[in-house]
């Protein structure tokens, strides 16, 4: 059980910053998930802590020891790979042996271990299979066996699950997060799938750019995001964002005065111009009805799609366009005319320029 | 040929599922009927290539054959004979024992060296990135040079009055050994150009069968814990087995047919004692006349060479498996 | 029987050999020869020969290895894709056994050239009264020596290959050797040159070649004196690696100054006198090469052209041969190669010809003729089996020099094997 301390920690190929300053400390026995786009710099900031990139700037810290020109194999690191990377020509036990067997572990022991291990994973009647003979979920679960055997202080999954079917994705999800809570080892977890992030992380990571832009745990990225790419990134259909200007009675409308909104519900300071941010899923629709309140408004549906047990309707209120999740049932339907009501406490609301969430 | 599949490719996604594919169609007796139609289709465009090789192959070869149990000599013509005596006489011809000799020294020395420094060159290159991959191109010029002008420029390599190599050390007051006036010697310069010419051959196919290893395999076995040295042992290495089978085999099979190197290098000597198989061969043919017997001896080193192809095929599909 | 092998032979090389152009008509012939000045000097010329007679001449000039497969593919094959070819004399014999060659003396009586032909190279082409070709060129075995070499050390031009050995300690340094002879084995390599020492001595090939007494006679004490002779002069007073060489060796080693001596046929023998190949050339001399107790016996080697049996026009064939060896197209060769061992005789009393050989080496043509007309025709003996014989003695030869094998197992085991392949 380690914690793993990444102190100011940068890369760059020639004048191309791929990291900027990432600064961080992962708590020991915490499950923290990198989340960002490709190329974000999320796969080589992993990569820097398994000792596959060099660091360029600023110090990796492991248990308390500097490890930046460390060899991998005494980080006491185990990584899982995005195409599993098993050795094709060994078996399964071979491959899960592998890095016991390069410890010069003794063999009874090798054999306790592996088979242990086999168990945990249901993978004891392939062991004398090779790889090529396994589905892509067993694979999958040998490339997490050959990590688990070491018992490593740290776990890295570079997006594990990408490589599977959704069924399987799920299925597998479920597993891991099963894993470490029986393990309880210091996990970094890289992937593009909010949904894998929002499940499994005690804390999200999201990097931008190769900068991070926001860290804490689901909750808080989700309800409190940093800026408007946090915001629109996570959450799924993404945030509604509508430019939004003071006029001179101090109230805030859209573009085309098809959205008006008497005050915001942060205090904007001297702004004329923001950018307001809306979850679909934060749209009360009232089919057939009268806007009442201050934030309600008339709209139309223009698009309805079913999804199941929601639909998302995509809603014209004046020129502006906003997408609203909800109940799959007896939905209003293209066409319709609805009344839409935001709530005040889940508005988000952003600096025009900067993108920054504004906060009291 | 299975020889030719990259080691990986059944962990690849599409190998998998083509396979997956195949095995459906097997099952499914409605798409077995698409399957044989297509393969119809297939085997007809392989028509062309199998009347070239018959004719360019069988043909020629069945003609060989025909004449290795005759008794045609150029000059002498025929007298009819026909029969085993050109393979009777050589079980005794000590010419011949001498030339399988030579044959085998060159032949493997010749192809352990182009393997190996053919693996060592390509993992060398596989390393470099950045503009300086072309220079992979320079390692590709010994191969595109025309075996004769090889032969030429190794000759006057080890021709002491012409070598470089000698007016160096010469300059140190070191005398350079004589190695054309020797079996020994003379065999390894042959070595060493047919080595120097043919180690491309080598590289430029365990470079592509390297590019074909994911670099996931050497990270994860760096994480297990694996020095490069180790990793390229228990990783690379099985992994470029069918590679190294391939080309260990086709270079082989090639070598077995040495002629220009000896030609122009060592025209058989000194004496006769660099007069490889194919070059006796030669020898009883065209100098002596003995067509005949020159094409017993083709037959011979034909059969050699189909034999050394089975076991390795055989090899190959152990390792394959 | 022999049809059934012929066809197999033919099926057999096929991929042995280039595919060969077929005349696509009358007006158009196949010459096939390998390089050398003469031959590099006629394809050149090819476009005169289509002025002068409208018949287009695809002139192929190869590499010697690959004419040997070229030929012998087409010619048991009777494809009649060739129409002239290049007749090396030591070969005639053996196509002539092989049924390869169309006679042609009907032909040659009727060319005005024929008067004006050496008559010795001329003839050597003629077996059971037939001419079988037309010689173009007879090079001849000369020595080359170092003159300033000589006059610092006090010593002559040798004149027996025992003066050579007696000579040889006394001009050799640690930067120089005293000779170069060719060594690798083969019946157009050591056998061009050893047997002008063999001969020097009193050695031959046969009990009687002249009287038809065809018992191979090698193992004797006067080729065994000078097996030991040619041994000594190539390991004890040759360069390094001696034993390996062959004449593009032999001619670096004299232009280079690495060596005082060589003797080699007259092709190289202008290169290694030429000013502008050799820096040596202006204090290098031309001598015939040594004799011995049993006179003098300067190499030779002559080539010609000939017309496959298999031939489909060879009215056009013999056109071209004559138009080939014509002093015309002879002289122009001579200008523009160096090309000066040529059998049509008028050509060297064409000034220009002398003018240019002169400023060469002003003893060249002289010794050149001097060597001719000491040299005998059956030099290497004239006989179907010559190749594989001198091979076989060849490689013996180059087994005793490079010390495999003692001089007297090398002369037993070559007489022996001469035995077999004459089947005795």
């Amino acid at each position: 059980m380690t914690e793993v301390k990444l102190d100011r920690i940068g890369k760059s190929y020639g004048s191309v910053e791929a990291v900027q300053q990432f600064d961080l400390t992962i708590r020991e026995g915490e499950f923290l998930v990198l989340l960002g786009p490709s190329g974000c710099g999320k796969s080589t900031t992993l990569r820097m802590i398994a000792g596959l990139e060099s660091i360029t700037k600023g110090d990796l810290m492991i248990g308390g020891t500097r490890m930046n020109d460390v060899d991998p194999k005494d980080r006491g690191v185990a990584m899982v790979f995005q195409n599993y990377a098993l050795y094709p020509h060994k078996t399964v036990f071979d491959n899960m042996a592998m890095a016991l067997k390069l410890q010069k572990v003794p063999a009874a022991e090798i054999q306790d271990r592996v088979g242990r291990t086999a168990e945990l994973l249901g993978l004891t009647d392939y062991l004398h299979r090779k790889p090529a003979a396994l589905s892509g979920g067993q694979r999958q679960r040998v490339a997490i066996g050959r990590a688990i055997v070491r018992t490593p202080d740290v776990f890295l999954f570079d997006e594990p699950l990408s490589n599977l079917d959704a069924k399987l994705r799920v299925k597998m999800r479920m597993e891991l997060q099963e894993l470490h809570d029986r393990l309880g080892a210091t996990s970094v977890y890289v992937t593009h799938d909010q949904v894998e992030a929002m499940t499994l992380a005690d804390r999200i990571v999201i990097m931008n750019g190769g900068v991070v832009a926001q860290v804490g745990t689901p909750r808080e990225v989700y309800d409190r995001p940093a800026d408007e790419f946090v915001a629109g990134f996570i959450g799924s259909p993404a945030m509604n964002f509508l430019d939004l200007m003071r006029d001179d009675t101090g109230r805030w409308i859209t573009e085309c005065g098809s959205l008006v909104l008497p005050s915001l519900p942060v205090d904007a300071g001297a702004r004329r111009q923001v950018r307001l941010g809306v979850r679909p899923e934060h749209i009360a629709v009232t089919a057939g009805g009268q806007p009442q309140g201050d934030l309600d408004y008339q709209a139309e549906v223009l698009l309805d799609e079913l999804l199941g047990a929601d639909a998302l309707l995509s809603l014209g209120v004046g020129k502006a366009r906003l997408l609203a999740r909800v109940g799959g049932t007896d939905h209003p339907v293209q066409g319709d005319r609805v009344a839409i009501a935001l709530t005040a406490a889940q508005l988000h609301v952003f600096d025009a320029d900067t993108g920054v969430a504004l906060r009291d | 040929m299975t020889i030719l599949q990259a080691p990986d490719r059944r962990d690849h996604p599409a190998g998998r599922s083509l396979a997956r594919k195949r095995s459906m169609t097997q099952a499914t007796s409605k798409r077995r009927g698409a399957t044989y139609e297509l393969e119809r289709g297939y085997r007809r465009m392989i028509i062309p290539a199998i009347l070239a090789v018959a004719i360019f192959a069988i043909v020629p070869l069945a003609g060989m054959l025909a004449l290795s149990f005759s008794d045609y000599h150029l000059i002498r013509g025929s007298k009819g004979e026909f029969g085993f005596h050109n393979f009777a006489r050589l079980l005794s011809d000590q010419r011949l024992v001498n030339s399988i000799y030579v044959m085998s020294v060159l032949s493997i020395f010749g192809v352990a060296a182009q393997v190996v420094i053919g693996t060592a060159v390509a993992v060398g290159l596989q390393k470099i990135v950045g503009k300086w991959r072309l220079g992979r191109v320079l390692f590709l010029v010994p191969y595109a040079v025309p075996h004769v002008a090889v032969a030429l420029i190794w000759l006057s390599l080890f021709t002491p009055t012409l070598s470089p190599i000698n007016a160096f050390f010469d300059l140190f007051g070191f005398t350079v050994p004589t190695f054309l006036t020797t079996q020994n010697g003379a065999m390894f310069a042959i070595i060493v150009a047919d080595t120097w010419t043919n180690f491309p051959f080598a590289m430029l196919i365990i470079l592509a069968a390297l590019q074909g290893i994911s670099t996931d395999l050497d990270e994860a076995a760096a994480i297990d814990g694996a020095s490069r040295v180790k990793t390229f042992i228990f990783i690379t290495l099985p992994l470029l087995m069918p590679a190294l089978l391939m080309v260990t085999l086709f270079r082989f099979i090639d070598s077995l047919k040495h002629f220009p190197m000896i030609f122009v290098i060592t025209k058989g000597g000194p004496g006769r004692s660099t007069q490889a198989t194919n070059f006796y061969a030669y020898v009883q043919t065209f100098q002596n006349s003995n067509v005949a017997y020159g094409a017993a001896i083709a037959v011979l080193l034909f059969l050699m060479a189909a034999l050394i192809s089975f076991y390795v095929a055989r090899l190959n599909q152990r390792v394959s498996q | 029987m022999k049809h059934l092998c012929t066809t197999a032979l033919v099926a057999s090389f096929a991929m042995a050999a280039p595919f060969a152009p077929t005349a696509a008509d009358a007006e158009e012939i196949n010459v096939v020869m390998f390089g050398m000045p003469y031959t590099n000097g006629l394809r050149k010329l090819a476009d005169d020969f289509e002025a002068e007679t409208g018949i287009k001449a695809n002139i192929d000039v190869i590499g010697q290895d690959v004419f040997e497969n070229r030929i012998t593919l087409s010619f048991t094959g009777g494809t009649g894709d060739i129409d002239v070819v290049h007749a090396p004399v030591i070969q005639v014999q053996r196509w002539v056994a092989a049924n390869w060659l169309k006679p042609i003396t009907a032909e040659v009586a009727a060319m005005a050239v024929k008067d004006d032909i050496l008559k010795g190279p001329l003839d050597a082409y003629k077996i059971n009264g037939e001419q079988y070709a037309v010689p173009f060129m007879a090079a001849t075995g000369l020595m080359t020596y170092r003159q300033d070499v000589l006059e610092a050390a006090g010593v002559g031009v040798p004149e027996t290959w025992a003066e050579m050995l007696e000579i040889a300690p006394q001009v050799t340094n640690d930067d120089r050797a005293a000779i170069a002879l060719r060594a690798v084995p083969g019946q157009g390599f050591n056998m061009f040159i050893f047997p002008m020492i063999m001969r020097a001595y009193g050695g031959k090939f046969f009990a009687d070649y002249t009287g038809g007494d065809l018992t191979p006679a090698i193992n004797s004490p006067e080729t065994l004196e000078a097996l030991k002779v040619y041994i000594e002069l190539i390991n004890d007073y040759a360069p390094q690696g001696a034993g390996n060489f062959n004449f593009a060796e032999v001619n670096a080693a004299a232009q280079n100054g690495q060596v005082v001596f060589t003797v080699e046929g007259t092709g190289v023998v202008t290169q290694i006198v030429d000013p502008e190949k050799s820096k040596f050339a202006d204090v290098t001399g031309i001598a015939l090469p040594p004799g011995g107790p049993a006179g003098r016996s300067p190499a030779i080697a002559v080539h010609g052209l000939a017309i496959p049996s298999s031939a489909e026009n060879p009215e056009a064939s013999a056109r071209f041969i004559e138009w080939a060896v014509s002093p015309e197209t002879m002289t122009k060769i001579a200008l523009a190669e160096p090309f000066s061992n040529f059998t049509t005789g008028s050509v060297a009393q064409n000034a220009e010809v002398i003018a240019k050989y002169d400023a060469v080496h002003p003893d060249f043509l002289r010794m050149q003729g001097e060597a001719l007309n000491l040299a005998i025709g059956h030099y290497r003996p004239l006989l179907p089996d010559w190749p594989s014989l001198g091979a076989a003695i060849g490689e013996n030869i180059n087994a005793a020099v490079n010390g495999l094998m003692s001089p007297e197992d090398a002369l037993a085991a070559a007489e022996q094997e001469m035995k077999d392949i004459l089947g005795q």
